[in-house]
């Protein structure tokens, strides 16, 4: 599930290599530039932490996710505050399940529900748009007006139709976030492609008879990259805000399992009742995750675009 | 059945004493009272109306019992004293209910309250065009033609009740039924205007329309934010009603509806955040309240065709419902002054006795190693405990959801049994619930009247709640001798003995009302296991 | 630009309105897609408007959905729905506050969605402006770096997270402001509401400020003016200003509606009485005519104010195409 930013970049950067001799020096440059910039670096180095902890950290647990801990119970404000003794190192939840764990979990859930978002958004935004900015013409309108109508829809009314329809499920979150997630990624691949379709080497392409699907495949698609990377990391957090929306609404995940939104929305709850790690540990991975890519995000911008010289 | 009570004689009396509590005393008690006599309270959400014979919630009858009076009202301990009403009788073995009215009440716009008024309201309640959800509550009152009214069958004109003359109101039922003078206090059976109503239509309960016989009319409303109402001038014991304003202000999120009291925003918060109240009560010992309220929670167990094969076998049933700790969740998560529930009528329900139910009276160790052998036989017999895939259903709340996690791990750990949670919204709940689309559901019952086979007619085959489909014929027979006997109660310690023995349902616990109340506001009804009060009786003493 | 030819300043006017009159003309079938989507999708909900814990006898049930005009089939109800919302306007009766109409409901909570809406929109441009702009010529300072910090923290913090500490603080500590209500809009009851609301579109806007002017000022053009000894002050407010804004524009369509869903936490935390709270309400207890109208009213909000934006975004912006 995971997709190391910069693991992709390097893969793009090897194909566009062979592709064009242009492309080395451009991807070289960027990666120079993003390293230099102290914030961005930070905010990898933090997300590469927050991925780590997500992913690994339930084996430094000693408790599951849904265990509880019956010896906490009833005096969870005296007694289940984090503590290294016990094992419990983020404290327990008000029913004496640990944080930790829960943490972890949560935080895995989230970035997925990030990450899965993001891909779709990239998946589907970038061949309908680069589609219709390439086809042009009644084509282009026509993908073009589904955009428009889509848009206009009141995504986040229909999101909780469709969880209240179809029931609570990662997967329902997932197909909801989905539909929506592409519409921008939609015009902004139409967009750049209209700019690159009369660069030489398409007409080039076209002249010897390169079939449309393999032009858009071969050359388009692969020149939309840098923009399309650079919003895809935007847009993780976007996602993982909404999710923690859908959450506070109560329409998040199944129980046992749990995200960040879930454990901060019952952590928020219980705020004044002596229980602060509740809402501090969640809500400090809360932060830091989306903290490391918006400047992740924002460092690959300056990074990619040739503007910004 | 003869009751009187003078009334009239009494306002006589206090009439005296009106100037002395303008001078700021409390005409019965002599407490001085505070300058400001207005009452607020926190609800949870709007109330999706103000008619009476539409009203199906909770906080919808608060705020019709102050806005109209009924035949009868309830003291604090919960009898019935006059409302409209000053004397009533009944004649024919009960089944003919003759009502005195009082000719001082008045409508808000000054009309008299006559005998006209109630069957014309009656009438409202049970004809099919005024689709009251409620509708159902005239077919149990048992009023000739009601039920028939209802299903469309008969005239709404023929209902049995009749205006002998203008302060005069004869109701005829089907059935004897002792206890009908207190079903008049309920919304439902309140009198309605019928001018206002043919006058504004859906509109008639907006501020400015809405007229009423209560002590209170409405002064303002905002969907969704709250409403004012202040006191009634035309009442006819205006005189005696000391609060002169109510707010009711919504607050959704129970967490901040805790913080808003204690800003001082309210006088009553009702109820108080799970888990919270220990707290209070130690911060707050004058304000903090935890009264019995009839409802019992339990989990329901689907032994129908549809449900696991493992669940129809009464060990497992029994193991399931050993294992489950509920001192731990009524002490270490509720923590409201609920009572671990081993049956299921409520025991604070009047003239019930609560059987002595033998794994009740256990340790929960006992209980424990009971629940491991029993589902180990169960196992050994090769019922399929392990393939039942077990999954418990509830809505959405933060609270049944603490306790389904709960209960899962307890048969996990102690069954090895493997129940997963299934979460849905509200609405679906309660159609995956009736259709048998569950394995063991939570649900909670709540009385309709404070009687104990208003709990326990729930586990009758063909009751309509009865979600987990338990069918047994003793009960059943049991249950329908209950309602001719004179003293049922061994009926239902022997049906109480029966689901316990059968383990038809799990009880989980048995409700608590928890609340914060002002310290300066008094003459709340405590003791009314009905949680109904009436704010007329309230007043504020000074500092 | 100013300046233009009147013959090139007609033909834009032309080509804006004829533009404009497409986007209107994509919204009808818009707006008809979205009612019948919505309606089909409550027809698939599980659940009925009328359920409760007790279970309602047949023949109650029957009343009231005959009352509700639910016993008509599922053709006859969307025709008779569409053709009363297009023609009269009309949402229909709630089917959970039974003495009021979609119409009431919506006529009562919309403006106070609107007015909070609205200051939000206010505070999060003007701040969220400022912040970025300042931001950008401080460029590399203790302020960008500040600014930057600040308005990431505002945007990552959920706005259910924020609006109890609000009460927390200003109700409960201070006792500077209620805890909530409306009361018709005074200024005491609209302060916590604006803050919940307002603070990550203020930092959404704020750093989408900060790199557009940061491209601009890095932009030839600035720089030749700033080569001729313009001051700072006047190179910004008069060259700087209106291209740095551009993206912004684009944003603020999103960013209205996003206040108006938004308003479902507000609603919550503060008990406006606005629309979020009874959208999700009445999602959640089936009241099907309250769903559609919320749902139709917003959808109608979201294509005028991406068209609005649109529209003021080619007018700003003269290379816009159409």
């Amino acid at each position: 599930m995971r997709v190391p930013l910069l693991h992709r970049a390097a893969a793009t950067e090897a194909f566009l290599g062979a592709e064009a001799v242009a492309g080395r020096s451009l991807w070289q440059d960027a990666r120079t530039r993003f390293f230099r910039n102290k914030a961005a670096v930070a905010g990898l180095v933090v997300l590469i932490f927050v991925f780590l902890f997500a992913f690994f950290g339930q084996f430094l647990a000693q408790w599951s996710n849904e265990e509880v801990d019956w010896g906490m119970l009833g005096s969870i404000s005296e007694m289940g505050g984090p503590s290294i003794a016990n094992g419990h190192y983020f404290g327990v939840d008000e029913l004496g399940r640990d944080l930790y764990a829960r943490t972890v979990q949560g935080t895995r859930i989230s970035l997925m529900v990030g990450v899965v978002g993001a891909l779709i958004s990239v998946i589907v935004g970038t061949i309908w748009g680069a589609t219709a900015g390439y086809l042009g013409g009644r084509i282009d309108g026509a993908m073009m007006r589904v955009v428009d109508i889509l848009m206009a829809i009141p995504y986040m009314f229909v999101l909780i139709l469709l969880l209240v329809v179809f029931g609570r499920s990662i997967l329902m979150l997932f197909v909801g976030i989905g539909l929506i997630s592409w519409l921008d990624m939609a015009r902004i691949a139409r967009g750049q492609t209209l700019s690159i379709k009369n660069k030489e080497f398409i007409e080039a392409a076209i002249a010897i008879g390169v079939p449309t699907a393999t032009i858009i495949r071969r050359h388009i698609v692969p020149n939309l990259l840098g923009v399309v990377i650079v919003y895809s990391t935007l847009l993780v957090p976007t996602m993982i805000i909404f999710e923690s929306f859908i959450s506070f609404l109560g329409l998040g995940v199944q129980e046992p399992n749990t995200s960040l939104g879930a454990l901060i929305s019952a952590g928020a709850n219980q705020m004044r009742y002596g229980v602060p790690w509740q809402l501090g540990f969640p809500l400090f991975f809360f932060v830091i995750t989306l903290f490391a890519f918006f400047f992740v995000g924002d460092g690959l911008r300056d990074a990619l675009d040739p503007k910004d010289r | 059945m003869k009751t009187s009570i003078f009334a009239l004689s009494t306002v006589g009396l206090l009439l005296t004493s009106a100037a002395s509590f303008a001078a700021g005393t409390h005409p019965e008690t002599g407490e001085a009272l505070a300058d400001d006599q207005t009452f607020s309270y926190r609800l949870l959400d709007d109330v999706p109306t103000l008619d009476p014979q539409l009203i199906e919630d909770v906080s919808g009858s608060h705020v019709a019992r102050q806005l109209f009076e009924g035949l009868l009202n309830q003291n604090a301990p919960g009898d019935n004293i006059p409302g409209v009403a000053t004397e009533w009788e009944a004649s024919e073995g009960n089944t003919v209910w003759t009502f005195k009215l009082r000719e001082n009440a008045k409508w808000s716009n000054g009309d008299p309250v006559t005998a006209h008024d109630f069957v014309y309201a009656w009438q409202r309640a049970a004809d099919p065009a005024t689709a009251s959800p409620y509708a159902w509550y005239m077919e149990i009152t048992e009023i000739v033609n009601a039920a028939d009214i209802v299903a469309g069958n008969a005239a709404p004109d023929t209902l049995g009740v009749e205006a002998v003359d203008d302060y005069t109101l004869k109701v005829t039922l089907n059935n004897p039924l002792p206890y009908f003078p207190s079903m008049t206090t309920h919304a439902t059976l309140f009198p309605t205007h019928k001018g206002t109503i043919e006058a504004h239509g859906d509109d008639w309960t907006r501020p400015g329309n809405l007229v009423g016989n209560g002590a209170y009319v409405l002064e303002s409303r905002s969907l969704g934010e709250g409403f004012t109402m202040v006191k009634n001038d035309m009442y006819w014991d205006a005189e005696n009603t000391i609060i002169t304003e109510i707010n009711g202000v919504i607050v959704n999120d129970s967490a901040q509806a805790l913080t808003r009291y204690e800003a001082g925003e309210y006088d009553l918060l009702e109820p108080v955040p799970a888990g919270q109240f220990p707290r209070l009560q130690q911060e707050r010992p004058d304000e903090a309240h935890s009264v019995p309220r009839l409802c019992s929670y339990y989990y329901a167990i689907n032994v129908s065709d549809s449900g696991p094969e493992a669940l129809k076998d009464e060990r497992v049933r029994e193991a399931l419902s050993y294992a489950v700790d509920r001192d731990v969740i009524v002490d270490q998560i509720l923590k409201g002054g609920q009572t671990a529930a081993y049956s299921f009528t409520h025991i604070a329900t009047a003239g019930f006795e609560a059987p002595e139910i033998d794994y009740g009276t256990w340790s929960q160790a006992e209980r424990d190693a009971k629940a491991k052998e029993l589902i180990e036989a169960a196992r050994a017999d090769g019922v399929p405990v392990d393939e039942m895939g077990l999954d418990i259903l509830y809505n959405t709340s933060d609270q049944h959801k603490q306790i389904a996690t709960l209960i899962s791990q307890m048969w996990k750990q102690k069954l090895g049994v493997e129940a997963g949670l299934e979460n849905q919204e509200w609405a679906t709940y309660l159609e995956t619930r009736s259709q048998q689309d569950f394995d063991v559901a939570r649900a909670a019952w709540c009385a309709d009247y404070n009687e104990a086979s208003t709990f326990l007619d729930l586990m009758t085959t063909t009751h309509g709640s009865n979600d987990g489909k338990y069918s047994n014929a003793e009960v059943d027979q049991l249950m329908k001798a209950s309602k001719t006997s004179d003293d049922p109660q061994p009926n239902y310690t022997r049906v109480e003995e029966i689901i316990a023995d059968e383990m038809g349902m799990i009880p989980i616990y048995h409700y608590a009302n928890t609340f914060l109340l002002d310290a300066s506001l008094k003459g709340f009804p405590y003791e009314n296991a009905e949680n109904n009060w009436y704010v007329k009786e309230f007043y504020r003493v000074a500092d | 630009m100013g300046t233009l030819p009147g013959g090139l300043e007609t033909e834009k006017a032309r080509r804006l309105l004829s533009y404009t009159l497409r986007r209107v003309l994509v919204a009808i079938p818009t707006l008809l897609i979205l009612i019948v989507f919505s309606f089909l999708l409550m027809e698939a909900a599980p659940g009925s408007p009328f359920a409760t814990e007790r279970g309602v006898p047949p023949e109650v049930l029957a009343n009231l959905e005959a009352k509700y005009g639910l016993d008509e089939p599922l053709w006859k109800r969307m025709a008779i729905y569409v053709w009363s919302v297009v023609t009269q306007f009309d949402f229909g009766p709630s089917f959970k506050f039974k003495d009021r109409t979609v119409n009431d409901i919506i006529a009562q909570g919309f403006p106070v969605t609107l007015t909070y809406g609205f200051w939000s929109f206010v505070v999060a441009v003007i701040v969220g402006g400022t912040l970025g702009i300042l931001a950008a010529v401080r460029h590399n300072t203790w302020l960008d770096y500040l600014a930057v910090g600040v308005s990431v923290g505002a945007q990552v913090l959920p706005n259910f997270v924020m609006a109890p500490i609000l009460v927390i603080v200003f109700t409960l500590w201070l006792g500077w402001l209620p805890g909530g209500g409306w009361q018709g809009g005074q200024w005491q009851f609209v302060i916590m509401p604006v803050i919940a609301l307002s603070t990550s579109y203020m930092a959404s806007i704020a750093r989408l400020t900060r790199s557009s002017m940061l491209e601009v000022l890095n932009s030839n053009f600035i720089r030749t003016a700033r080569a001729k000894g313009l001051p700072m002050r006047r190179v910004i407010l008069v060259h700087a200003l209106r291209p740095a804004l551009l993206p912004v524009i684009s944003y603020l369509g999103p960013a209205f509606v996003g206040m108006i869903t938004g308003s479902v936490v507000v609603d919550v935390f503060f008990s406006t009485g606005g629309i979020g709270q009874f959208f999700v309400n009445s999602a959640l207890s089936r009241d099907y005519s309250m769903i559609m109208g919320i749902t139709i009213l917003i959808g109608a909000l979201t294509i005028l104010f991406n068209l609005v934006v649109d529209i003021l975004y080619a007018w700003i912006d003269p290379k816009i195409r159409y």
